[in-house]
């Protein structure tokens, strides 16, 4: 009895909290016309026109560049966070550089509301040329990204027991020895972890991609909101509906791959922040 | 010996400092600059420094006042629920997840849709025509509210944040109810504790921590909340949707004023670098 409450509960939940996607998933199947007749969630006739429509490439709407930007703007902000941060949590969690404050500064960067940086950003680089490129916006999301980033390979090393360090030492192997070839290997799937979560951080960013992009590296999460006013008229709820189901399924597939992970990343970024 | 360990260590962590150095302290230098300069977009590069006009001017202003208003009560509000909601998930929910892990999985899957794109779903969720909610509210009552409407666009916006983000407190709220000892729990029951009192006496007090947590992260990501506000209601009617990231942005973007959205930048770092300073002694303190 008390079991089939819990189901009940956890079903109204996850109906609740997953409600914009259904309905979003729904919509996207749908012709205009059934939309105007038929705004339930039950799908009459389904058809693939909306995907048809949305990979269309025209002069304004290009659904693959968009995914490409956010592809490549994750790709390097992730990668980069990733490469800076590595030697550096070496240095603090072996050599105790910087735990009092390096670590707590960088690990708070985590709440400021980044916004305040938004304005100086875009007037550097307009300075630089570098507004309106993958390359700018990649560097904005390596610094939305290294405070996780840094905390879980803190972490990570940390729990690397350090008799292996002073193996290697003994051996002869030199600090970057250590690092690249014994500490990295072993402490490769809090790296992995590492890595698809900020890809899906830099994947799912706005407020830099608003701010910074106006067309050649606008990222997917700028891009659909295009499709809302493509035709002049009023919205085309289905492409919409089309447009968003692509833009949000890289992160949501990254997730389901790896939820057991996040939940313990989530858990070390609250403890530590 | 020890001075050369110390230069190997900081060489190591050298280019993420230069990184942050120059890609948000040369920012933060420019916002200090700015802000009590004389400055339009004509003039960039040469601010002319002028006294704490911006300041006062931001400060005189009901919009800034309105839009810290509106983030605070965001803030708390979404934290408030979502830490409530996720708690009680957790913790009612927590035979569920014994044997089999696929039911998280289906709770976390708003976690990993953008924000942005999460506020454009809404819009048609919500669609006076195209959407289901007004669709079925009619259907059923012959009635429907303005979702977005100037008196209930806040709440709307509560509920958009609270229902995408109780799976992030669920998470850690489970993390934490998994974590109790069961030996705990068992001697408890032996001294005869019922399930409620276990969960006054002994569970809630052992996941306070994760609590303080929560509350923490969900407020200061309420408090800073753009995305899906942005698309949603943008700054909603005269304004009464504007958190303070809003705030910033439109006097930046849409007004040009960048000496107020600077001065506007300034107040909100030192705030917030208050607030996480005392935080963080706080917490030290407590370690000790």
């Amino acid at each position: 009895m008390l079991a089939t409450i819990r189901w009940t509960v956890f079903v109204l939940a996850a109906f609740a909290m997953n409600f914009p996607l259904i309905v979003t998933l729904a919509t996207s199947f749908k012709s205009a016309r059934e939309i105007s007749t038929n705004p339930g969630l039950w799908v009459q006739a389904p058809t693939l026109s909306n995907y048809l429509t949305v990979l269309q490439v025209s002069d304004r709407l290009n659904i693959f560049l968009y995914l490409a930007n956010s592809f490549a703007v994750a790709a390097l902000g992730t990668l980069l966070a990733v490469a800076l941060a590595l030697p550096a949590a070496y240095a603090i969690a072996r050599g105790r550089l910087g735990e009092k404050t390096l670590l707590p500064l960088i690990v708070n960067l985590r709440a400021v509301p980044l916004v305040i940086f938004a304005i100086p950003i875009y007037m550097m680089f307009q300075f630089l040329g570098l507004l309106d490129t993958r390359f700018g916006l990649g560097l904005v999301l390596t610094i939305v990204n290294i405070p996780l980033v840094l905390i879980i390979l803190v972490n990570a090393i940390a729990d690397v027991p350090y008799e292996l360090d002073e193996a290697a030492m003994i051996d002869g192997v030199s600090r970057t020895g250590i690092l690249f070839r014994i500490l990295a290997p072993v402490c490769r799937p809090a790296i992995v972890t590492s890595l698809i979560f900020g890809f899906i951080t830099a994947w799912n960013e706005f407020l830099f991609g608003l701010m910074l992009t106006t067309s050649k590296a606008v990222p997917v999460t700028v891009g659909a909101s295009f499709f809302f006013a493509a035709s002049g008229g009023g919205v085309q709820w289905g492409v919409a509906a089309a447009v968003m189901m692509v833009g949000a399924l890289p992160p949501m597939l990254l997730g389901l791959f790896m939820y057991r992970k996040i939940s313990g990343t989530m858990m070390a970024g609250a403890v530590k922040g | 010996m020890e001075a050369t360990h110390r230069t190997e260590w900081t060489l190591l962590a050298t280019p993420l400092v230069a990184f942050l150095l120059v890609c948000l302290g040369f920012p933060a230098v420019v916002n200090l600059v700015y802000s009590v300069s004389q400055i339009s977009f004509a003039t960039l590069r040469q601010p002319e420094i002028t006294g704490f006009g911006n300041f006062v001017a931001v400060v005189s202003d009901t919009a800034f006042w309105r839009a810290n208003w509106f983030s605070l009560r965001f803030g708390l509000l979404t934290a408030l629920l979502e830490c409530l909601f996720g708690l009680g998930l957790a913790v009612f929910l927590a035979p569920l997840f014994k044997e089999r892990s696929w039911p998280i999985a289906i709770l976390m899957l708003p976690l990993m849709v953008a924000p942005a794109l999460m506020g454009l779903m809404y819009r048609l969720v919500l669609h006076e025509f195209a959407g289901p909610v007004p669709h079925y509210l009619w259907a059923w009552f012959g009635d429907s509210p303005a979702f977005l409407g100037p008196n209930s666009a806040f709440w709307t916006l509560t509920a958009v944040e609270t229902l995408q983000w109780t799976p992030f407190a669920f998470l850690l709220f489970h993390m934490a109810y998994q974590a109790i000892p069961t030996e705990l729990r068992e001697a408890a029951a032996l001294d005869g504790a019922t399930g409620l009192a276990r969960f006054w006496r002994i569970e809630l007090p052992l996941m306070l921590p994760t609590a303080v947590a929560a509350l923490l992260i969900r407020f200061i990501d309420g408090f800073r909340v753009f995305d899906n506000v942005y698309v949603l209601t943008g700054s909603g009617a005269g304004g009464s949707t504007t958190s303070l990231s809003i705030y910033i942005y439109e006097a930046f973007f849409k007004q040009g004023a960048i000496g107020k959205a600077v001065a506007a930048s300034v107040i909100l770092f030192a705030a917030s670098f208050a607030v996480l300073y005392g935080l963080n002694r706080l917490a030290r303190r407590r370690r000790r």
